[in-house]
C-alpha cells in the first residue's frame, strides 16, 4: 500500500466516520439530559432525509430546505418526547429502552408505506465530480461531511459551555432535584434535548443524502453510531466525535485490508469487546458495577 | 385452581382435535403459535424473571434453526437427533455470551445484545456457501430415522414439545432457581447478601433463555421448511419483547396469551398487512406505557388474586 493509498483511505474513513459522529453526538445529548438512550435515533436520521424531501418537492431552494428541515426536526422530537417519553421517563430502563425501539420502528414502517423501498437522491449544490487535493482527489460532499461534524462539536461544545441554555441542561444531567429547585425547567430541558437530537440526526440525514441516496434503511446507521458512543464514553460529546471518526478510519482499513466480510463485523467486535472490558468508554464516568 | 385445570383441559383439547376440524392453514398458524410460545417462555424468564435486557433472542433461534438445519441437510443426520444438537449448540453459544455479559446491566447488557444479534446476521449473510446467506436455506421434510412425517405427525409433534417446554419453563419459575432469578431482578445486592451469586444466576438465566430459543428455532425448521435471516433480525428479537410485555412479564401464563394473541393479530389485520409493524409498534408502546404489568399481571390485580408480584426489571 503506497502512502498515497492511505492517505485516501484516511480521508474516506474520516468522512463516513464523520457522518457516525454526528449521530453519535445526537444519541449523546437527551443522554445527557435525562439518561435516555434514544434507539429510534436513527429513524430521526431517516426522518430528517425525508422531511427535506418533501421540503424541495415544494420547491423551496436549498438554503431555505436546510433550516426549515431542521427545524421541522425539533418540532418532531419535542413531539416524540412530550407524548411518549416524558411519561415514561421514570420508568426502569427495560422500558425506555423498548420503547424508543418501538418508536423507531412505527417510524420506519409509516416512511415505508408511504415511500416504499425507492431510493431518493437529493442533490446538493456542492456535489459534483471529486476535486483534487494536492496528491489526492476528494469528493466535495466528503468535505462538507468533515467540516460540519467539525463546525457542529465545536458549536455544541461552546453551547454546553458558555450559553444558560446549555449549562441548565448539565445541571439537569447532574441532579435533576437541585436543577429543579435551582429554577431549572426540568421538563423544558428535556425538550428542548430532544429537539437538539432531532435537528442534529436531520443535518446527518441531509448530509447523507446526496451520497448515498434516502430509503428508509438509512437509519440503520445508528448501530455505528452506538459502537461510536461506547468508545467515546457516553454523554462525552468529545468523546463520541472521536469515536465516530476512530470507527470510520478501522473500519475503512479493515475493509482494504482484510475484505468486506470483516469490515462489517469489526464495530461490533469493537462494540461487545469496549462493553466487557471497559463499558463507560474511553472519557465516560466510571460507576460501580453490580 | 380448578377453574385453572378446566380452562387448561379445554385449551388441551382443541388443541389436539385442530387436525381435525381446522384447514391445513389454521395448523401452520397453530404451529407458529407453539413456536412461539417456546421462545416467548425461554424470554421470560431472562427479561420478566431475572431482569436481564436480551435483544438477541431472534438470533439465539436462528442458531437453533440454522444448526438444526444444517445437520439435517448436510450432514444427513436424522431430525430427532439433529434437534437436541441443535438445542444444545444454542446453548452454549447462549452461555458464552452470557458468562461475559453477566457482569454488566441495562443500557450496556442491551448493547451488547444488540451487537450479538448484528454478528449472528452477518455470519449467516457472509458464508453462503455453508449457510445459504441471504438466499435463504431450503430445507429437507424433517423424518424420524427414515419415517417420514405428515403434517398431522409434524404438528403432534411441535404440539408435544411446546407443552413439555412450557411445563419446564413453569417448573423451573417454581424452581431455587425461579426464586432466585426474582432475587436477582429486585435486588442484586439483596440477592448476594441471602447467598444468591447474581453472576452466576444469570449466567444460568441466559443459557436456559438460549435452550429454549434454540427449541423454539429447531421445531421452526420443521414447520417451515426454509429459512432466511431476514426471520431472525431486531424486529423479531422485538416482537418476541412483545409477546412478554403485552402477556405479562415474569409470567409463564403471560407468555402464552401474549404469544397467542400476537401471532393471531395480523391474521386479524389481513387487510393491513403493510400495517403489521406499525401496530406491533404501537401495541408495544401502549403496553409499556399504560400497562406496565402486561395482561395477566393487570387481570391478577383486577381481580384482588395475591399473584407474584409482577415488578419490571
Amino acid at each position: 500500500m503506497t502512502w498515497r493509498i492511505a492517505l485516501q483511505l484516511v480521508l474516506s474513513g474520516l468522512s463516513v466516520g464523520s457522518i457516525y459522529a454526528i449521530v453519535a453526538l445526537a444519541l449523546a445529548i437527551p443522554f445527557k439530559a435525562s439518561r435516555v438512550l434514544n434507539f429510534a435515533q436513527g429513524e430521526l436520521v431517516t426522518l430528517g432525509a425525508y422531511i427535506g424531501l418533501v421540503l424541495t418537492s415544494y420547491g423551496l431552494p436549498y438554503a431555505a430546505m436546510v433550516p426549515a428541515t431542521l427545524l421541522v426536526a425539533a418540532a418532531f422530537g419535542i413531539l416524540i418526547e412530550r407524548l411518549f417519553i416524558r411519561p415514561i421517563v421514570d420508568a426502569p430502563e427495560f422500558t425506555l429502552v423498548i420503547a424508543t425501539f418501538a418508536i423507531g420502528i412505527i417510524i420506519r414502517a409509516l416512511v415505508r408505506i408511504h415511500w416504499q423501498d425507492n431510493t431518493f437522491f437529493l442533490p446538493a449544490p456542492y456535489s459534483g465530480p471529486a476535486l483534487p487535493v494536492g496528491p489526492l482527489r476528494v469528493n466535495p460532499s466528503y468535505l462538507v461531511i468533515i467540516g460540519s461534524t467539525t463546525l457542529l462539536v465545536a458549536l455544541l461544545v461552546l453551547f454546553f459551555r458558555q450559553t444558560r441554555y446549555g449549562k441548565a441542561m448539565r445541571a439537569v444531567a447532574f441532579n435533576q432535584t437541585a436543577a429543579r429547585l435551582m429554577g431549572i425547567g426540568v421538563g423544558r430541558v428535556f425538550g428542548s434535548a430532544w429537539a437538539l437530537a432531532a435537528a442534529i440526526g436531520a443535518l446527518a440525514g441531509l448530509l447523507l443524502a446526496p451520497v448515498i441516496g434516502i430509503n428508509p434503511e438509512l437509519g440503520h446507521l445508528m448501530l455505528k453510531a452506538l459502537v461510536a458512543a461506547v468508545i467515546g464514553g457516553f454523554g462525552s460529546l468529545g468523546g463520541a466525535a472521536f469515536g465516530g471518526l476512530l470507527l470510520g478510519v478501522l473500519e475503512t482499513y479493515a475493509g482494504a485490508l482484510f475484505g468486506a466480510a470483516f469490515k462489517e463485523i469489526i464495530p461490533f467486535g469493537i462494540l461487545i469487546a469496549f462493553l466487557l472490558v471497559r463499558p463507560q468508554g474511553l472519557w465516560g464516568p466510571t460507576q460501580a458495577r453490580v | 385452581m380448578r377453574v385453572g385445570l378446566a380452562a387448561i383441559a379445554i385449551v388441551a383439547a382443541f388443541a389436539l382435535a385442530l387436525p381435525l376440524i381446522g384447514t391445513s392453514y389454521q395448523v401452520y398458524l397453530a404451529e407458529l403459535i407453539l413456536i412461539n410460545i417456546v421462545a416467548a417462555v425461554g424470554l421470560n424468564l431472562l427479561t420478566g424473571n431475572c431482569g436481564q435486557i436480551s435483544l438477541c433472542h431472534a438470533s439465539l433461534m436462528a442458531i437453533g434453526a440454522y444448526a438444526t438445519a444444517l445437520f439435517t441437510a448436510r450432514l444427513a443426520v436424522t431430525y430427532i437427533v439433529a434437534l437436541p444438537i441443535g438445542v444444545i449448540v444454542t446453548t452454549l453459544l447462549g452461555a458464552s455470551l452470557g458468562y461475559p455479559a453477566r457482569r454488566l446491566s441495562g443500557l450496556y447488557l442491551a448493547l451488547v445484545t444488540l451487537g450479538f444479534l448484528e454478528v449472528v446476521s452477518i455470519v449467516i449473510e457472509e458464508f453462503p456457501d455453508v449457510t445459504g446467506g441471504v438466499r435463504g436455506l431450503s430445507l429437507v421434510k424433517p423424518d424420524f430415522i427414515g419415517l417420514r412425517l405428515n403434517a398431522e405427525a409434524i404438528y403432534y409433534f411441535v404440539l408435544g414439545m411446546t407443552a413439555l417446554a412450557t411445563y419446564a419453563g413453569w417448573n423451573i419459575q417454581r424452581s431455587r432457581y425461579g426464586r432466585a432469578f426474582n432475587a436477582v431482578r429486585q435486588s442484586a445486592v439483596v440477592a448476594q447478601a441471602l447467598a444468591i451469586p447474581p453472576g452466576r444466576i444469570k449466567l444460568v438465566a441466559f443459557s436456559i433463555a438460549a435452550a429454549f430459543a434454540g427449541l423454539a428455532g429447531g421445531l421452526f425448521t420443521a414447520v417451515v421448511g426454509f429459512i432466511d435471516p431476514t426471520e431472525f433480525d431486531i424486529s423479531a428479537s422485538l416482537r418476541q419483547i412483545t409477546f412478554i410485555a403485552v402477556g405479562g412479564l415474569g409470567s409463564v401464563l403471560g407468555s402464552v396469551v401474549g404469544a397467542v394473541m400476537l401471532t393471531l393479530l395480523p391474521e386479524v389485520l389481513r387487510g393491513a398487512k403493510e400495517y403489521s409493524d406499525v401496530v406491533y409498534g404501537a401495541i408495544l408502546l401502549g403496553a409499556l406505557v399504560v400497562a406496565p404489568k402486561g395482561i395477566v399481571g393487570s387481570l391478577g390485580s383486577l381481580f384482588g388474586r395475591n399473584e407474584r408480584k409482577a415488578r419490571q426489571p
